[in-house]
C-alpha cells in the first residue's frame, strides 16, 4: 500500500507523520495512566485519589509534569556526569522504539516489518542498559544494588517471554505482528491464541509485569529495603524519563499481549452488532483492560522476595514454556492440528 | 525491505530528541542550587563511607551466562517455529532432540543448585 | 540508492570509530558501551544488506545478552586501572605478535579463497523473508550442525556452572518449595475453649 509514500523524501516525511501520530497519544496515554493508577488504587483502598487539580483531578498529570519540569536535576558529586545523564535517555529510547512495529490495524504500523516480533524482542531487551548504567553512574550503594537486582530479574524473565513467543510463532507461522493478528481471525473469542496457548498467555503477561518492574516484582525499587533502587539519585526530568519509560512499557506489554493472544483488533463475538465498531476501539479496549489488571495486581499482591522471583522465572516459567512448546509441537504433528489451525 | 527500516532509523533520531529535550528543559528551567549535602550520595542520612563500586557475588555472572545460552536457544527456536509447517517431521524431531539435549543441561543446572538464590 | 550508500558509509564510520574507542577508552565501562555501539552499527549494516534476521539476532544476542554480561563483569570486578597497566610493556610483544598473526591469516583467507572474487549478489526479491529462508535451510539441510550447536551449548552450560558456581559456607536459605507446600491445617489447629455443657 501507499507506494507513493515509500519513495524519496516522501518516505521520510510520511514516517515522521506516522511517528508523531503514535508518540503524542502514547505520551498522553502515559500521563493519564498515572492518574488512572492513582484513582484505581485509591478506590481499591477506599480513598479518593487525586481530586483537586481540575475536575475530579483530571488535570493532575499536567500539574505533575509542569512541577517535575521546574525541579532541579541533581547530579551527585561522586557520579559520572555524562553516563548519569545518558542513563534515563537509554531507558527511554527503547521504550519508544518498540512501538515502531506495533500494528494498530491490518497493516497499519509505523513500520509493518516482516520480522516484527523479533524486532520487538530485540529492542525491548535494550531497556536493561538504562538501568545498569544508571546504577553504576550514580555511584551510590542503593542505586547499584537496585540496578543489579533489576538486571538479573529482567534477564530471567526475558527468557520466559522469548519461549512464550515461540508458541505464538508455531501457530501463526509468521513474525509479522499484523499477520499474527490476522491468523486469529474467524471465530471471535474462541479463535484467539489465549485458549490453545493458555500457559504462554499467562507466562507472557506475568513476565511482562516482571519486565516492567511493577509490583509485586518491584524489588528493584523496593521502597522498604533499598529506597528507590536504581533511580534513587535521580530528580526532576531525569527521574521523569525513567518514569515515562516504565509506563510506556506497561502500555506496550498490554498492547502486545492483546495483539499476540487476545485477537488484536477483532471483536470478541463475530456478529455485525459488534464488528461494526472500529477495530482500533477493540484493540484499545482490550489494552485498557490489561492495564487495569496491571493496577489491580499492584493493589492486591504483596511484594515478592527476591529469591522467590528468581525461582518463579527460572524454575517455573522456563520448564512450563519448554513443556508447552513440545505439547503444541506434537499437537501440530497429529490430527489435532485441525483444531489449532 | 529497507523501506521497512527507514522509519525505524528516523524513529531512533526522533526518540533521542524526545528523550534529550525534556532533560535539557529540566536542566534549564529548574533551579540550580548545589550544596555538598545535596550532592552526596544518599545513604539514609549517613556519610557514604566507601566507594559504592564494590565486588559483587559471582552468582550474578552465572545468571548472565545462563541468560546468554538461553537467549541463543531462542534465536534457534524462532526460525524453527516460523517454518514449522515447511520442515515436516524431520525438522520437528530435530528440534525435539535439540531441546532434549538442552533440557539435560537445564536439569544439571537445577540439580547443581545454580538456580538457587541464597 | 544514493541514500543507502551514504548510510553505509555513516554506519561503517561509526562502527570503526567506536571500535577504536573500545581499545583506547581508559574506563572499561566506557569501552564496553562503545562495543555496544559498535555491535549496533554492525547490525545496521546487516540490515542495509538485507539480512534483517542476522541484524536483529545480533542485537538480541550480542547487545541484549553478551554485552550485559560484559558490563556486569566490568562493573563489579572493582578493576584497579593502575595495576592493570603495570604489565603493559611486558605483554606488548606477545600482543603484537598475535595481532600480526591474525592480520596475516585474514589476508591469506581473502587472497586464496573465492571470498574476495564472488560477484555481487543479485537484487533481493521485494518480499523476501530471510527468517523463513534461513529456517528452511537450517532445519532441512543443516540438521547435523544444528544438533552439534545443541551439544556446544550444553558444554557451555556445564562449563559455566563448573567455573563459577561456588557454595558459600554458612549462608542461610529459605526453601521456597517447603514454604509453598505448607497447609494451614498443619500449622494451626483450632481448639474449642468453651467449657463443655454440664
Amino acid at each position: 500500500m501507499h507506494d507513493f509514500y515509500q519513495t524519496g523524501w516522501w518516505a521520510v516525511i510520511w514516517s515522521i507523520i506516522k511517528i508523531v501520530i503514535v508518540v503524542v497519544p502514547l505520551l498522553l496515554g502515559v500521563a493519564y495512566l498515572t492518574l488512572a493508577e492513582r484513582k484505581v488504587i485509591g478506590y481499591m483502598q477506599v480513598r479518593l485519589g487525586p481530586n483537586r487539580v481540575g475536575f475530579r483531578g483530571s488535570l493532575q498529570p499536567i500539574a505533575d509534569a509542569l512541577k517535575l519540569m521546574f525541579k532541579e536535576v541533581i547530579i551527585p558529586t561522586s557520579a559520572n556526569r555524562f553516563l548519569f545523564l545518558a542513563a534515563p535517555v537509554l531507558a527511554f529510547v527503547p521504550a519508544l522504539l518498540v512501538w515502531a512495529a506495533v500494528p494498530f490495524g491490518p497493516d497499519v504500523a509505523i513500520s509493518n516489518m516482516n520480522a516484527g516480533l523479533l524486532y520487538v524482542l530485540a529492542i525491548a531487551g535494550l531497556g536493561v542498559y538504562g538501568i545498569i548504567v544508571a546504577g553504576w553512574a550514580s555511584n551510590s550503594k542503593y542505586a547499584f544494588l537496585g540496578a543489579m537486582r533489576a538486571a538479573a530479574q529482567l534477564v530471567a524473565y526475558e527468557i520466559a517471554m522469548g519461549f512464550a513467543l515461540v508458541g505464538v510463532l508455531m501457530l501463526a507461522q509468521t513474525l509479522n505482528l499484523s499477520k499474527i493478528v490476522e491468523a486469529q481471525a474467524g471465530g471471535g473469542f474462541w479463535s484467539w491464541y489465549w485458549l490453545p496457548l493458555f500457559p504462554f498467555f499467562l507466562v507472557y503477561f506475568i513476565s511482562g509485569v516482571a519486565e516492567t518492574n511493577r509490583a509485586p516484582f518491584d524489588v528493584a525499587e523496593g521502597e522498604s529495603e533499598i529506597v528507590a533502587g536504581f533511580h534513587v539519585e535521580y530528580s526532576g526530568m531525569a527521574f521523569a524519563l525513567f518514569f515515562l519509560a516504565e509506563y510506556a512499557n506497561m502500555i506496550f506489554v498490554s498492547l502486545l499481549t492483546t495483539v499476540l493472544f487476545l485477537g488484536g483488533w477483532y471483536a470478541p463475538i463475530n456478529t455485525p452488532l459488534l464488528t461494526w465498531i472500529p477495530g482500533l476501539v477493540w484493540l484499545l479496549l482490550k489494552t485498557a483492560f490489561l492495564l487495569y489488571v496491571f493496577l489491580w495486581i499492584r493493589a492486591t499482591f504483596p511484594r515478592y522476595r527476591y529469591d522467590q522471583i528468581m525461582r518463579l522465572g527460572w524454575k517455573v516459567f522456563i520448564p512450563v514454556t519448554i513443556a508447552w512448546i513440545v505439547v503444541v509441537g506434537i499437537a501440530l504433528e497429529t490430527p489435532m492440528r485441525a483444531i489449532l489451525r | 525491505m529497507l523501506n521497512h527500516y527507514l522509519p525505524v532509523l528516523i524513529f531512533i533520531v526522533v526518540a533521542l530528541v524526545v528523550g534529550v529535550v525534556p532533560l535539557l528543559m529540566g536542566a534549564s528551567l529548574g533551579p540550580h542550587k548545589p550544596d555538598s549535602e545535596k550532592l552526596s550520595p544518599y545513604e539514609c542520612g549517613f556519610e557514604a563511607f566507601e566507594d559504592a563500586r564494590v565486588k559483587f557475588d559471582v552468582r550474578y555472572y552465572l545468571v548472565a551466562i545462563l541468560f546468554i545460552l538461553f537467549d541463543l536457544e531462542i534465536a534457534f527456536l524462532f526460525p524453527w517455529a516460523v517454518v514449522f509447517d515447511q520442515i515436516g517431521m524431520m525438522g520437528f524431531l530435530a528440534m525435539m532432540i535439540f531441546l532434549a539435549i538442552l533440557v539435560v543441561g537445564f536439569i544439571y543446572e537445577w540439580k547443581k543448585g545454580a538456580l538457587e538464590w541464597e | 540508492m544514493i541514500i543507502t550508500t551514504i548510510l553505509f558509509y555513516l554506519f561503517s564510520a561509526i562502527l570503526l570509530g567506536s571500535a577504536t574507542a573500545v581499545i583506547t577508552a581508559r574506563n572499561p565501562v566506557y569501552a564496553s558501551l562503545f562495543l555496544v555501539l559498535a555491535f549496533f552499527n554492525a547490525a545496521a549494516l546487516f540490515i542495509l544488506l538485507g539480512a534483517e534476521f542476522l541484524g536483529l539476532i545480533l542485537i538480541l544476542v550480542y547487545v541484549g545478552a553478551v554485552m550485559v554480561l560484559f558490563l556486569f563483569v566490568v562493573m563489579m570486578l572493582d578493576i584497579n586501572l593502575t595495576r592493570l597497566k603495570e604489565g603493559f610493556l611486558s605483554y606488548l610483544p606477545l600482543g603484537l605478535a598475535i595481532a600480526i598473526l591474525g592480520v596475516l591469516e585474514l589476508a591469506v583467507v581473502f587472497w586464496t579463497s573465492p571470498l574476495g572474487h564472488i560477484p555481487a549478489p543479485g537484487p533481493i526479491p521485494a518480499n523476501a523473508d530471510n527468517t523463513r529462508a534461513l529456517g528452511v535451510l537450517l532445519y532441512t539441510h543443516y540438521l547435523y550442525p544444528f544438533e552439534i550447536a545443541a551439544v556446544i551449548l550444553l558444554v557451555a552450560i556445564i562449563a559455566a556452572i563448573a567455573l563459577t558456581l561456588r557454595r558459600r559456607q554458612g549462608t542461610k536459605t529459605q526453601s521456597i518449595d517447603a514454604q509453598m507446600a505448607v497447609r494451614a491445617k498443619d500449622r494451626i489447629s483450632l481448639v474449642n475453649l468453651r467449657r463443655p455443657e454440664q
